[in-house]
């Protein structure tokens, strides 16, 4: 029996009729699709009861309350915390990075000693012991360097490194300390903070309030308030940054000048009104007088009468505040700072709302630290210096806490120098960074999450303000260990007892110092003060600011960018996205100048090129971008990282390598601008 | 295709004036999302971003530039072009609250819809999502992780969408009917500026609503008929001019160049 045309087409047509009337293709194919999305190597979630708990993120350069989300007891995400007065519910780009940040490859997973070029896992007991012997051994030849200068766990490493007997306690550069030091010049005494939510009128001479300076979020709440109520923002600046972006008005000013704008303002004001009550107003008279409208143009590059409204617009406004500051968040010189704080006075604006706010130091409770007001004074980059000058004895032990010394300090060379001549370099890093890198032993520190943490008044804070943060985490997820408890072990098994059992036991004391509940500080409630220190401030010390690197024809105006990361952390694993073909491309930098510099360069956009600078030379190339003024270079601070992982090393060019120094007033060092060489690659 | 509306649209305003292109709304909707990270991100044609942000300017010279932030998720259009073309129905929009869909497990990874998509919302995943040892860990149980060969963009959170309603369905309240601030995606919650204002375009007592009514709120390429969802708010004329693809020399009333 055969099959003949009919029955075959008969067939066909039946089966292709049927196989659409059936689900069954249908099913399969669906079915296809999904499994075909299925594979093993595709990570599965994990459901369970979702909890957020209050913590606080401290990867910029300031501090500010967060929330994370945890799912069955695991944190997924972190949030800005709307109750935190300095997040009110924002959250900087690294915050929103950090709890993936936990696992990040280069996290430092246990204690670590070098050997020859490498280095090799050991335990905690015979870390504890190796970094008690070398302290031992070094005697009163101990330093340290902090990066944490609003937590207590400084405190406790500087009340360790005290009780062996040294004085070389320092903190990494801040514009904190360049300001705590500008209000001693003029007789004060506290942090300076600034009422952004109370001004009606704002002049920020470099500070990039909303880029990386001071308490970026609570600025950015500031500022998104005072839109509302027209509040004008001015800002005064060599670049284009965040701020300038959204501010009302930019003026853009020669790198380094903004203090010679300020004593031009100063004396503006001087000659429409003349302040009552003002100590030392007549030889502070004389020194603004030399700040004629046509010598601050001349300098500054702020017209005459660009100036001259500037004035005027301070005075008709209720409540005008200037602030200082620079592009880089850090190396603000103390005499521009001292000029800005002399315009605040002049207008009468310290301690009054919408003002400069004096604020008092926190209380210490490890009775044999140092006070954070002198560890605050003193300057780390001229310590470095001298070290590796020959001209301070290099350390024999150097403690590196929450730093990154070997990365993320102005003249790195030098700063380079002197860890090399440093005898035994400890790391507390929780990751491995380039400090960690060239370090002889390190003790990785657990993260925020994983341990009590805290944070008083971060620069910038309106009012003073202290927050707790309890453990987010039952445990770490590594063998890390906190720091402070690090060394409250080793200080007791020295001999040198710092008078508490845990860091907790410091925290819980520090709560009482405050008038505070721990058990409430451990779960989110903030300490608020309300006391401003009564001062009579003293015009006739301000330094009149010289203008930074004037001799330059070219100025590198670097600028932080917390996307891209920070003095403490590299660009975090979820941050790698976030960084725009305007900052790197490939592996290259990318700087930005106006046209009409780049073509006194004979450069064009795109153009690779050599930045040569006090300490060296890097690669970059060229982007016109209008927003810079005319002989300036803007630059990127935070990448080029050579130690961390995958996600930011190799990645463009580190700033700092090419940034110099320069000797300023009190003992510090400014280097938010320096000049630079620009020659094609 | 068939248009429909709907009784809720879920919209955005952003402010341009108030954009400082920090970057934190498009890492928290990296970390919401469960996008993965990448090691190098540089080229940015291989990269996801739902949330992606632009550089605009006014073109002048110094010292009179300008310049603004535009942070770019998916617009929602009221009439998507990307769901009329997909071969396989893997983009919808058809649920109330005018999202536009994006299921997954179906998509074919064909492509048209990031060909259709006049905003470039959409995003191919070239690579396997891969997160580093230990940080899949931090995933969220809100979205499932894309496999290499499928097409995703932003859900304005749709996820948050749904456990606002089932909030409001267990409270007594009518999910279609959500308080302001009841439901807003990741990025609106963290803006550090407040940049990000989320609600229901529908209902006049949203902030949203009243802002995209404003004379300064604009639409991206508006002309092009999408309706999209996302607004923009500046008072910057050059901003707004470059919302809808401003030609200096263009021809008024109409007519085709």
């Amino acid at each position: 029996m055969g099959l003949d045309r009919r029955s075959f087409i008969s067939l066909v047509a039946g089966g292709v009729v049927g196989s659409l009337a059936t689900p069954v293709v249908w099913k399969t194919l669906d079915d296809v699709s999904i499994w075909s999305q299925n594979w093993p190597w595709i990570p599965r979630l994990k459901y369970g009861e979702e909890t957020l708990l209050p913590s606080l993120c401290k990867l910029g350069t300031d501090a500010y309350g967060v929330q994370v989300k945890l799912v069955a007891g695991h944190p997924v995400a972190a949030y800005g915390n709307p109750e935190h007065p300095l997040s009110r519910g924002g959250i900087c780009p690294l915050g929103a990075a950090s709890v993936q940040l936990l696992y990040s490859p280069s996290r430092v997973r246990s204690p670590k000693k070098r050997v020859g070029n490498s280095f090799e896992d050991i335990s905690w007991e015979e870390a504890e012991a190796l970094l008690a012997e070398q302290l031992k051994s070094a005697g009163k030849d101990v330093a340290l360097v902090s990066g944490d200068d609003t937590g207590t766990a400084a405190e406790v490493l500087a009340g360790l490194v005290a009780a062996l007997g040294s004085q070389q306690a320092y903190f990494m550069p801040s514009e904190g300390a360049a300001a705590a030091a500008a209000l001693k010049l003029l007789g004060g005494d506290g942090l300076v903070g600034y009422d952004l939510e109370g001004a009606d009128y704002v002049l920020l001479l470099g500070a990039d309030a909303l880029g990386a300076w001071g308490t970026t979020l609570r600025n950015a709440k500031a500022f998104a308030d005072g839109r509302e109520r027209a509040v004008r923002v001015v800002y005064v600046g060599p670049a284009m940054t965040a701020t300038a972006a959204v501010a009302d008005a930019w003026i853009p000013c020669t790198p380094g000048t903004e203090g010679v704008v300020a004593m031009g303002l100063a004396n503006m004001i001087l000659e429409r009104r003349s302040p009552s009550k003002v100590a030392g107003l007549a030889e502070f008279r004389k020194q603004a007088a030399g700040f004629t409208p046509d010598a601050v143009a001349t300098r500054s590059g702020v017209a005459a009468e660009t100036l001259l409204g500037l004035a005027k617009e301070l005075l008709a406004a209720g409540k005008p505040l200037v602030v200082p500051g620079t592009t880089a968040a850090q190396g603000l010189a103390v005499s521009d700072a001292a000029a800005a704080l002399a315009v605040n006075v002049l207008l009468d604006r310290i301690n009054m709302p919408g003002g400069v706010m004096v604020l008092p130091w926190g209380p210490k409770v490890v009775a044999a630290a140092p006070d954070k007001k002198a560890m605050m004074g003193r300057d780390v980059v001229g310590y470095l210096a001298a070290v590796a000058a020959g001209n301070a004895p290099a350390p024999k032990v150097l403690l590196v806490h929450a730093a990154n010394p070997a990365y993320a300090l102005p003249d790195l060379k030098t700063a380079q120098t002197a860890l090399d001549k440093a005898g035994f370099v400890v790391s507390f890093s929780s990751f491995m960074d380039e400090t960690a890198a060239q370090a002889d032993l390190i003790l990785p520190d657990s993260l925020t999450y994983e341990r009590y943490d805290d944070a008083y008044t971060p620069y910038g804070s309106g009012q003073a303000n202290y927050t707790m943060a309890a453990p987010i985490l039952k445990q770490p997820l590594f063998a890390t260990k906190a720091a402070a408890d690090v060394a409250l072990g080793v200080a007791s098994k020295l001999g040198a007892d710092l008078g508490f059992a845990s860091f907790e036991d410091v925290l819980k004391a520090k709560a009482e110092a405050l008038g505070l509940d721990f058990e409430a500080a451990a779960t989110g409630s903030v300490w608020l003060g309300t006391e401003f220190a009564v001062q009579q401030l003293d015009l006739a010390k301000v330094q009149a600011p010289a203008s930074a690197a004037t001799a330059a024809d070219l100025t590198l105006v670097p600028v932080a960018n917390l996307k891209i990361g920070s003095p403490k952390v590299a660009t975090p694993p979820f941050g790698t996205n976030a960084i725009s073909p305007r900052e790197l491309q490939g592996k290259d930098m990318v700087v930005a100048m106006n046209a009409a510099t780049a073509s006194k360069l004979g450069v064009r956009a795109g153009d690779a090129v050599t930045l040569s600078g006090a300490g060296g030379e890097c690669r970059a190339r060229v982007r016109i971008f209008e927003g810079v003024v005319d002989g300036a270079v803007m630059a990127p601070l935070g990448l080029g990282h050579t130690a961390w992982d995958a996600f930011s090393r190799g990645k463009g060019a580190n700033v700092f390598q090419i940034l110099g120094t320069q000797a300023d007033v009190a003992g510090f060092t400014r280097f938010a601008t320096a000049p630079v060489g620009v020659r094609k690659a | 295709m068939q248009h429909m509306e709907f009784k809720v649209k879920w919209g955005m305003v952003i402010d341009l004036d108030k954009c400082t292109g920090c970057g934190a709304c498009s890492i928290a909707c990296r970390a919401e999302n469960n996008i993965p990270p990448m090691q190098d991100a540089s080229n940015k044609l291989r990269t996801t971003d739902w949330m992606n942000i632009y550089e605009l300017s006014n073109g002048k010279k110094f010292p009179d530039l300008e310049i603004a932030y535009l942070p770019r998720p998916c617009m929602q259009c009221g009439k998507p072009s990307c769901s009329t073309v997909c071969p396989v129905v893997a983009t919808t929009k058809d649920e109330e609250g005018g999202i536009v869909s994006q299921v997954y497990p179906r998509c074919i990874g064909c492509r048209y819809c990031m060909a259709a998509c006049p905003y470039h919302a959409r995003y191919f995943n070239w690579f396997d999502p891969i997160w580093p040892e230990g940080m899949e860990k931090t995933l969220t149980p809100y979205v499932s992780a894309r496999p290499r060969g499928v097409v995703e963009k932003c859900t304005f959170c749709h996820h948050r969408f749904n456990a606002a309603k089932e909030q409001a369905r267990m409270s007594g309240a009518d999910p279609l009917d959500l308080p302001e601030d009841a439901y807003i995606p990741a990025c609106a919650e963290v803006c550090p500026t407040g940049a990000i204002v989320f609600g229901n375009l529908k209902n006049p007592e949203h902030r949203v609503a009243k802002l995209a009514a404003s004379k300064y709120a604009f639409r991206l390429l508006a002309r092009l008929g999408t309706d999209p969802q996302v607004y923009y708010y500046s008072k910057r004329d050059w901003v707004r001019q470059l919302g809808d693809n401003y030609l200096q020399k263009e021809l008024k009333g109409g007519e085709h160049v």
